[in-house]
């Protein structure tokens, strides 16, 4: 490294930027030299001095399925990586893991991986050396103007969220998208308006009682094996924890709830409004701490007009607004349901004032505190750059784009019209491990190694106690030689960028070897810097106390979030409902997750639209009826299921299927909702209002078989699930 | 144990458990499952495809019931007089139950099926010749067939690396089930063995066990008064060897599936609460 470089940019460069004054006294490194750095690399990844036939071992490192962070344990053995399990060292899944981290491996010896770097030619992608390539990318990119760059990618932390800005840096651009289907952002922006921070630490398992509209924390919400421990620990108290749920569909935690109610798509703000009203009137408590137009929203929306508009009883909702009064601390909590509407935003922090109302911040959500180390904690994904990339592209604003870990081409409504957009892009560069939608209209692709093969750090945005970074190392040899990670594929484009800095670093590795030695010992522990870095390899993870930050509580005043109640049109709201599993239609091509049945439905291997059996004999249809799903932007066509869990005016169609091309598990199997959705934005945040779409449903008068787990829905008299009523479970063994 | 030792044994092997059983276990591998907290989820189905070597059959063969989910989370609704069901759904995860007395033992024309001395109901592939008489026989519908050799179909390199070598793949013809991980009890016994101590309570679990996010299953040795599984047991006041429990507190949580059978099932349930607002 040469010597010229100062200390502020030195930290900027090992992602450690942004160290608070209470971690200044960080050293630059004098006990790791580049030389030493490489040997390494070497010893980690030959696997010969480890391997003692027929025996496993496990090894530490970060799950990479979804976002949340989870640590990971892999069993090796003879040089494969053969199991994943959760490590036990991570306070966010404490040794468990879902059944997307448990696919992991699938991934990894995925059959449909893409073994060389490819490049279009004559139209068609053609496998080429990575010299080729690259050097393909770096004169593109070098005769763009810097501005002219762009990365689109999932949310990324962690060192190689570092380097993506780094690498934007050097070249001049502030275009970094960052595009999540699934993600919780108008939630996160409500909490930063009202709390100053956008990921405070939900305490379910110190909560009463929780009410939750549609946030599914034990299925697809922000780190769900996290919040899965402490519902037990929540269901496990002297009394047992209450648990609410009220949305348009199903989901996983509304299967779990002692009472679940079905809601019409953007009442959820009004139900709010309701109970605060009821609180405020019968519970005595206080609305005048809140801005004026917002006590008069509050007392616009009496229990009985609530009722009248939403189709819950005055009752429920009395006996709601009274157990929330009674079983305190408690929690209350919005999820995309909520969000994904036109005032999306009002209807989250018509929610969230009824946290402050019934005292539950500072008590059941409390502060994360506050992470050191800003560059490391990355950047969390919406889809409101889905839109301002579109946007971008459009007006041609944008020379070369990088894709890494989103699939925008699947993920973006037809009436985005995203193809044409991307037709005013010159060079896209696709950073994958398989042929998915982008990949395969990219103009280069950079094969990618599996997150089993890789280094890389993590910082999940949602935290526990203790801000987990998630350290990542290789627990095999590459499969495919060709294939690189993302972070050295970054250090390369970082030395044409920016030489000087750089050019040092033989590849991630060494960089992320620097990156710890420079790292300053406060936060990484006692020891020499061998040892600290050992354990970290060791634990998979390096735990960091976050500094001690109260949350303080500002209301925003925030506009009607009147709902489109609307029945008399003869169609339904679409809800576009998300798998634990599929996910955003990323796991698809994983043949574990294809054949696990949907949680609620049991469906396995496809497509399905959930419709109430009210709504079904109004329209003529029966299970198995193919119909057509068409609204203002297109059609799909998918079979019907019955189900009950629905709100009789929605129609539920899960995302995940419906890939172009996605490998031999995914192609041509199932619809895509998301490709009929209206363009709607999200007034205040511009994210894609997800559940804001209406459809008219008809019958085709085809049908075809439903493939499901189970014969039956009921248990038919059997003693299966046996069901205790709460009052002689408190006195059997509560307290 | 030996076919020979089997055969000249046999009335020993049929001898109820009521009579004792057939003898002395050196574990009794048992499981408790607390409904109220398991979600549903799937991560323990998912993780025992991973341990077991589980075959991916596909859509259409699912369709013929010819899935190999040897533990399956089954959903049922309760409610159907309602217009939503208003209390959730019941999961319900379910695998082999390890019956002491089981159904599907004592059917098997060739002895593929037998208890172990850990009191596991074991099955021995190549003894197997797929009359498929212990399936038919099973009241809990755990057991599954080889149709076809799947592994034909269902690994196509390289997920064929992902195999467990720890166990086998089986091969077409033959009756497979969920084995408690018998692969992950044999590692621990040897390992307590070289390490000349005694297997003790926590040195090993299932996959499902392991896996499952809210800690619902718990697996261990019932025999060992001091694991966790026995004092589970003993503290809903559910034990073998009944068709049904008698508790002193019969407030209390705790059932086994299908025991008036007089199975004598190893798993024990606990109930699913739910609170009427």
């Amino acid at each position: 490294m040469s010597g010229t470089i100062d200390r502020r940019s030195f930290l900027k460069i090992m992602g450690w930027g942004g160290v608070g004054t209470a971690l200044s006294g960080c050293d630059l490194p004098t006990t790791v030299t580049l030389e030493e750095g490489k040997e390494e690399v070497m010893s980690y990844l030959m696997p010969e001095e480890y391997v003692i036939p027929g025996v496993g071992v496990w090894y530490a490192s970060t799950c990479t399925q979804c976002n949340a962070g989870c640590g990971a344990y892999g069993r090796v053995r003879e040089g494969r990586v053969l199991k994943l399990e959760g490590n036990p060292e991570s306070s966010i899944n404490n040794g468990n893991l879902c059944l997307m981290g448990q696919a992991g491996l699938q991934g990894h010896y995925n059959p449909d991986r893409i073994q060389s770097p490819m490049m279009r030619e004559g139209g068609k992608l053609v496998s080429v050396s990575w010299e080729k390539a690259m050097n393909a990318v770096k004169a593109k990119v070098s005769a763009a103007k810097g501005d002219q760059v762009a990365w689109f990618t999932g949310s990324l932390s962690g060192h190689q969220a570092a380097l993506v800005a780094n690498h934007l840096d050097a070249l001049g651009s502030k275009n970094h998208y960052v595009h999540e289907t699934i993600n919780n952002s108008v939630w996160q922006s409500v909490c930063n308006d009202t709390l100053g921070e956008a990921n405070p630490r939900l305490r379910i398992d110190k909560a009463q009682m929780v009410l939750s509209f549609g946030a599914d924390f034990l299925g697809t919400w922000v780190s769900p094996v996290h919040f899965s421990g402490e519902y037990a620990k929540f269901r496990k108290q002297e009394r047992r924890g209450l648990l609410v749920q009220i949305e348009p569909k199903m989901s996983l935690t509304g299967a779990n709830a002692d009472l679940w109610l079905p809601s019409l798509p953007g009442s959820e703000g009004l139900i709010a409004l309701g109970i605060a009203n009821i609180l405020a009137k019968n519970h005595n408590k206080d609305i005048s701490q809140f801005p004026s137009s917002v006590q008069s929203l509050i007392n616009k929306y009496d229990a009985a007009t609530v009722a009248q508009k939403t189709g819950i009883d005055e009752k429920r909702l009395k006996r709601i607004a009274e157990l929330l009064d009674e079983r305190s601390p408690s929690l209350v909590l919005a999820g995309a349901p909520v969000e994904g509407h036109a005032n999306g935003y009002n209807a989250v922090a018509a929610v969230m004032l009824l946290n402050q109302l019934l005292g539950n911040i500072g008590s059941t959500i409390e502060s994360a505190g506050e992470f050191p180390f800003k560059q490391m904690q990355g950047v969390t994904g919406g889809t409101g750059d889905l839109f301002n990339f579109i946007q971008a592209a459009k007006n041609k604003q944008l020379a070369v784009a990088f894709f890494h870990g989103a699939n925008p081409k699947y993920a973006a409504p037809a009436a985005l019209d995203y193809d044409s957009a991307l037709g005013n892009v010159p060079f896209k560069v696709a950073i994958a491990q398989f042929l998915d939608e982008t990949t395969a209209a990219a103009d280069v692709v950079l094969p990618l190694a599996s997150y089993l093969e890789d280094w890389g750090t993590h910082v999940a945005a949602y935290q526990p106690e203790q801000t987990v970074i998630g350290v990542q190392q290789p627990l095999m040899e590459k499969l495919y030689p060709e294939t690189h990670g993302l972070g050295d594929i970054l250090i390369d484009l970082l030395k044409a960028a920016n030489e000087n800095e750089y050019s040092g670093f033989a590849d991630y590795y060494a960089y992320l070897r620097q990156a710890h030695a420079a790292m300053p010992s406060q936060a990484k522990g006692n020891g020499s810097d061998e040892q600290t870095w050992n354990t970290a390899l060791q634990k998979g993870l390096i735990n960091i106390t976050p500094g001690i930050k109260q949350l303080s509580f500002s209301t925003v005043s925030f506009d009607d979030p009147a709902a489109d109640t609307d029945d008399s049109a003869s169609t339904l709201f679409l809800a576009p409902s998300a798998r634990l599993g599929l996910w955003d239609g990323r796991h698809a091509n994983l043949p574990w997750l294809q054949e696990a049945p949907d949680q609620i439905s049991k469906l396995v291997w496809d497509s399905w639209a959930e419709i109430h059996p009210s709504t079904a004999a109004k329209l003529g249809i029966k299970a198995g009826s193919i119909v057509s799903v068409k609204s203002e932007h297109g059609a799909v066509k998918v079979k019907a299921i019955l189900l009950k869990s629905i709100h009789p005016n929605v129609i539920a169609i899960p995302m995940g299927q419906g890939h172009e091309t996605y490998g031999r598990y995914a192609e041509g199997r199932g619809v895509n909702p998301l490709k009929i959705l209206n363009p709607t934005k999200e007034e205040k945040t511009g994210e894609l209002a997800m559940y804001a779409t209406r459809v008219s449903v008809t019958n085709t008068n085809q049908s075809e078989v439903v493939v499901k787990m189970g014969s039956s829905d009921t248990q038919a008299g059997r003693r299966l699930v046996v069901t205790m009523p709460v009052e002689q479970y408190q006195r059997s063994e509560g307290a | 144990m030996s076919l020979d030792n089997l055969l000249s044994n046999w009335s020993q092997y049929r001898k109820g458990h009521e009579e004792g059983g057939f003898h002395d276990y050196e574990h009794r591998w048992g499981m408790a499952i607390d409904l109220d907290i398991c979600t549903g989820c799937n991560a323990c189905s998912t993780a025992c495809y991973a341990e077991n070597n589980l075959a991916v059959v596909g859509q259409e063969r699912f369709e013929k019931g010819q899935a190999m989910h040897w533990l399956r989370v089954e959903r049922y609704w309760d409610q159907s007089e309602l217009d939503h069901p208003e209390q959730g759904a019941s999961f319900l995860p379910m695998m082999c139950q390890q019956c002491d007395a089981a159904t599907c033992e004592p059917v098997c024309p060739v002895a593929a099926t037998y208890h172990t001395p850990d009191g596991l109901n074991a099955q021995v592939y190549n003894r197997c010749i797929g009359s498929r008489y212990c399936s038919n026989n099973c009241p809990f519908r755990v057991r599954y067939f080889n149709f076809y050799s799947y592994y034909e179909s269902s690994w196509p390199e390289p997920l064929n690396m992902q195999l467990n070598p720890d166990i086998t793949v089986r091969d077409k013809g033959v009756m497979e089930k969920c084995t408690f991980c018998v692969q992950r009890l044999k590692s621990a016994k040897d390992k307590a063995k070289m390490e000349n101590r005694k297997l003790e309570d926590g040195d090993v679990t299932t996959a499902c066990a392991q896996a499952c996010p809210t800690n619902a299953i718990v697996f261990g040795d019932w025999q060992d008064e001091n694991s966790q599984v026995a004092k589970l047991w003993n503290k809903y006041e559910v034990t073998r060897a009944v068709t049904k429990q008698k508790k002193d507190n019969p407030e209390k949580r705790g059932y086994r599936i299908f025991e008036e059978l007089n199975v004598d099932p190893s798993i024990m349930y606990l109930e699913r609460v739910r609170e009427k607002v």
